[in-house]
């Protein structure tokens, strides 16, 4: 295995808005790297109606993440075949999934049983909703992907969704290091410390603990986003993903990469209802073209090259 | 200088540090645009995001592309569009090359048409009424403000669109000097 691909097994993609294509992207993905001969599982952990099957064309899967939380079952054994080579699928349901069932210890278990998976990637799922197991899941991936729609709804849940992760980020590592109170004293005084957004938390902390200072840029170099842009009806659509990686990089001051697009595409639902997997149906589609561009960009941590950029 | 040690200009200007000239002002002018206009990106942020804040944005904006064109001129001039009229900088000393187009009120609207900027935006960031750029671009010079002002404004608005803001304020009032004499003949 090169190193790379080691250090880059997990991927999770969110994004915070539902609907933006997310399942789509994760079944499209997993079934190119599959095709190039990777072991492949793909993960559904979308609390709001898991369907991942639906995309590839099989049934529900029996066994969910449920019975790896109840009964212990090994992950090996809740994945099941996805009639296409080298990919296998598990899925996760709103039981097993939903807000407070779940324990953070739990929880800690699946990220290392997951990690532990003897497969060259593994994608997660994670559907729509800022949910904190969401969020979780999604800052435990060494790959965090997001997909945007270019509408403002996507574009505002995508803000949320992004700074609520970050901020849970930089709480955990400052309690890592014995800090923990830091983050929510200033925020509850951000009034008086004149605080109303994340950024401006960052700097206060910054200015007022200049020995934390390190941490924050450390936990910010470490938070890669790979955004992806889907459902573009026009070029000027994908100006959006550029000014959308700008704003994360110059505002929010995460790391950013502009992987790729996808051009609206009906042949998508009509896969989806014929029950077959989009790579193989539509192996010739421009948009199965543009998938497989994103995918070698987030294998080799490449950006999309725009030529009008 | 060399480029690598431009290497935080490329990255204000989200480049790649052997991105070419043109890449160079088309990155300015997108990003130019993207923190001066509340376009759908900015907006659900717009309350966070200051107009302060996005000023600083800005001005980093500005002096990496300043900076970069500064240096970088000299080891492209012959291979790039700097030499065509209208992509002289400001700080462009030997701009010999752009004197043969004169620039007229519909030279000013075809070149911000040609890029696809709107004259909102360029009134958004140059502060000068849209009603006072379509006089200038339509040469309403009776409509227009004095030759001190208007020669502001000619210049701001030749600077907004990267071109040499000297040449083309000197061009312009010689049009507006032109009409005036002109027009006191006729009185």
């Amino acid at each position: 295995m090169e190193k790379s691909e080691k250090e880059g097994k997990i991927w999770a993609i969110g994004g915070g808005k539902g609907g933006t294509g997310k399942t789509f992207v994760t079944s499209a993905m997993g079934t190119y790297l599959a095709g190039k001969g990777k072991r492949v599982v793909l993960i559904d952990v979308d609390i709001g109606g898991a369907n991942l099957h639906s995309f590839l064309g099989i049934n529900r899967p029996k066994k969910s993440l449920t019975d790896f939380f109840e009964t212990g079952t090994s992950l090996n054994k809740l994945a099941v075949k996805t009639g296409i080579d080298n990919m296998s699928l598990i899925t996760g349901d709103i039981h097993s999934l939903a807000s407070d069932s779940i324990k953070f210890t739990q929880k800690l278990k699946l990220f290392r049983h997951i990690m532990k998976l003897n497969k060259h990637y593994v994608i997660i799922d994670l559907g729509g909703g800022s949910h904190n197991n969401t969020i979780d899941t999604f800052l435990m991936a060494d790959k965090m992907i997001v997909i945007l729609e270019p509408e403002i709804t996507s574009v505002e849940n995508m803000y949320h969704f992004i700074k609520n992760a970050l901020f849970r980020k930089l709480r955990m590592s400052l309690r890592e290091y014995g800090f923990k109170e830091i983050v929510e004293q200033m925020w509850e005084r951000r009034e008086e410390y004149n605080i109303k957004s994340l950024r401006e938390l960052m700097d206060s902390i910054r200015d007022s603990f200049s020995y934390v200072g390190d941490i924050i840029d450390s936990v910010l170099s470490n938070f890669k986003i790979y955004l992806i842009l889907n459902k573009i009806r026009s070029s000027d659509d994908i100006l959006i993903g550029s000014s959308m990686k700008s704003i994360f990089v110059k505002y929010l001051g995460v790391d950013t990469k502009f992987v790729g697009f996808i051009e609206y595409d009906d042949s998508v639902w009509r896969s989806v209802r014929e029950r077959r997997p989009f790579m193989l149906n539509y192996s010739l589609s421009r948009s199965a073209k543009e998938i497989e561009v994103f995918t070698e960009n987030l294998l080799q941590g490449k950006e999309i090259k725009l030529s009008r950029n | 200088m060399s480029r690598k040690s431009l290497k935080r200009y490329f990255e204000i200007l989200e480049l790649d540090s052997d991105a070419s000239l043109s890449e160079i002002k088309n990155a300015y002018i997108r990003l130019k645009r993207l923190y001066s206009t509340d376009s759908m990106v900015i907006t659900p942020i717009a309350d966070e995001f200051s107009k302060k804040r996005r000023l600083a944005v800005l001005q980093q904006i500005e002096e990496a592309y300043t900076k970069l064109n500064e240096v970088l001129k000299d080891e492209h001039q012959k291979s790039t569009n700097f030499g065509k009229p209208g992509m002289a900088s400001e700080n462009d000393t030997e701009g010999e090359e752009v004197d043969s187009v004169s620039f007229s009120g519909d030279v000013l609207r075809q070149i911000r048409e040609k890029r696809g900027i709107q004259l909102y935006e360029v009134a958004l960031d140059t502060k000068i009424r849209v009603e006072i750029l379509e006089n200038i671009e339509y040469e309403r010079f009776e409509s227009l403000p004095q030759e001190v002002y208007l020669k502001g404004h000619v210049s701001n608005y030749a600077r907004y669109l990267l071109l040499d803001s000297r040449k083309v304020a000197d061009d312009y009032i010689s049009r507006y000097k032109a009409w005036k004499a002109d027009a006191k003949e006729k009185v």
